[in-house]
């Protein structure tokens, strides 16, 4: 499986610095994983498990302290295009439209105007915003700005998709909503997907493998295949199979998310 | 009573603005008109214009507004073009910051008023020296708040762009100067107030022209009236210089209002 792997992340681990010359604090101790090309992977772990600085090291945007990151082959030093990455909190540019921010990677790349604005209306479509081109995104809401987020970075044809929880402060309909409206985009593009989140329902709805992380210092804990068939409409959420997958996750995140509490 | 932070209406805004105009000058006019101070060290409002007029006639006086407007404008102009650029590579680039912020701060605290007699010196009293004080006044103050301003861009604008493909070189042409340019655009306005103060010490000494020589010229002769007259233009070039100003950034900002 390594063999193939379209990312490949090698014993990394991440301490921060401790306050004041007190001991280092261990984030992340080292953790293996392996994702291949065009799989859906969610990665689950209570707040504060480390789950965001291992994304952010995929990302480039952290170092880990130990152990590499590899996409195709090629040691991450920093971050790139070939990494996409749709943030948690707004991230789109205020000064850009939705259209302008949409071909911000395509025109850091050099594309052509004419083709920047082919690949524009492409991705407007796929993510029904379709007649928001010229609006500022201060008066988009915030399911509106996270689907602009996701087409901007699809719109770069990234190697991988990295999500760090882009639906975590939706409500909730708007949030089911987001969730089939990714999914679809993959079953359609079949892009790698690394998607963190610590919603579990979340992560079965979407993924084809569910990586659970431990509490701090996070490390994988289990790893469990969803083979649940697709296309899979919000309806699969309330079949029995579900609920299996769902009966089994909340056993494994209670026991950390109980850890996570005592250690405060 | 109204409650904290409630807002008021449009129609009542500009009535209680207006109202307080009002005010002031009905009680100048007791002052003046009752007899409660002396005409020798305070014009009426009536006389007031009655200088202004024969001011703006007979001695020529929009002349003088024009010249010290040139030199606010001109001064600050220089300034905004060094402090600009420096500003934002304070902001974008640490070691930098490290290098100038310390000598900024400290050059800040020098009062431009200080520097006329050392710029007289150098520059004589030509135009020369009168821009000098400008840019010496406001140079500093730029620098340091755009500094500031670029100091505190959103990272995660930044970091959003490094994922989607930005240089360094993008990161601070695509990201840090658009994000900061209402920032910077309110600022000049801002400093733009305090140039004047600096231009009317710099006409007060050593200068033949301008408002702030009138104004100095005609304490030497007791006409209140025509200083406060200068005093007003220079208030009114003030509120139109800004208002203007405004509006030109929400023309050009539109989406930090949206």
């Amino acid at each position: 499986m390594a063999k193939n792997a379209k990312l490949l992340v090698e014993k990394v681990s991440r301490s921060f610095p401790g306050v004041r010359g007190g001991t280092p604090v261990r984030a992340l101790l080292p953790v293996e994983l392996s994702v291949a090309e065009n799989d859906f992977i969610t990665i689950l772990g209570p707040s504060g498990c480390g789950k965001s600085t291992l994304l952010r090291i995929i990302a480039g945007l952290d170092h880990p302290s130990e152990g590499r990151v590899l996409l195709d082959g090629r040691e991450v030093r920093g971050p790139g295009p070939d990494r996409g990455m749709v943030f948690q909190s707004y991230t789109l540019f205020p000064w850009l439209t939705v259209a302008e921010n949409i071909a911000f990677g395509l025109r850091e790349k050099g594309v052509p105007e004419a083709r920047r604005k082919e690949i524009v209306a492409n991705y407007m479509q796929l993510v029904g915003l379709k007649g928001f081109e010229n609006h500022w995104p201060k008066q988009l809401s915030g399911g509106m700005q996270q689907r602009t987020a996701i087409a901007r970075a699809l719109a770069n044809d990234p190697e991988i998709l990295l999500l760090d929880e882009p639906f975590g402060a939706l409500d909730n309909q708007t949030r089911g909503l987001m969730q089939e409206l990714l999914l679809g985009i993959w079953e359609r593009e079949k892009k790698t997907v690394l998607f963190v989140t610590h919603d579990i329902e979340e992560a079965i709805f979407m993924a084809s493998r569910v990586v659970v992380m431990s509490a701090r210092p996070g490390r994988i804990k289990s790893d469990v295949a969803v083979d649940l068939p697709h296309p899979r409409s919000y309806t699969i959420k309330t079949s029995p199979e579900f609920s299996e997958f769902k009966a089994r996750l909340t056993e494994e995140i209670r026991v950390e998310a109980m850890q996570a509490a005592e250690a405060h | 009573m109204p409650r904290p932070l409630e807002p008021v209406s449009p129609a009542l805004r500009a009535v209680l603005g207006i109202s307080f105009f009002v005010i002031f000058i009905a009680f100048w006019s007791w002052m003046t008109f009752g007899g409660h101070v002396a005409r020798i060290f305070l014009a009426d409002p009536l006389s007031m214009l009655r200088d202004g007029w024969r001011l703006l006639v007979e001695d020529n006086f929009l002349l003088d507004i024009g010249i010290t407007m040139w030199r606010v404008f001109g001064g600050f102009i220089l300034a905004a073009v060094v402090a600009v650029p420096l500003g934002i590579m304070m902001g974008a680039w640490k070691p930098v910051e490290a290098f100038l912020e310390p000598f900024v701060s400290f050059a800040r605290y020098l009062p431009a008023s200080a520097f006329i007699p050392l710029l007289i010196l150098w520059a004589g009293v030509g135009e020369v020296e009168k821009l000098l004080v400008i840019f010496v006044g406001s140079v500093f103050q730029l620098i340091l708040i755009i500094a500031v301003s670029v100091g505190n861009t959103r990272r995660d604008l930044v970091e959003a762009a490094y994922t989607l493909g930005s240089t360094s070189r993008g990161i601070v042409r695509r990201v840090i100067v658009p994000a900061n340019a209402p920032e910077i655009a309110e600022t000049l306005r801002l400093v733009l107030g305090w140039a004047w103060t600096y231009v009317i010490v710099a006409e007060l000494i050593g200068s033949s022209s301008g408002i702030g020589y009138m104004i100095i010229n005609s304490q030497s002769r007791l006409q209140t009236g025509q200083i406060i007259f200068g005093i007003i233009v220079i208030g009114l070039i003030g509120l139109v210089s800004d208002t203007a100003f405004k509006a030109l950034n929400r023309k050009l900002f539109p989406w930090s209002l949206a």
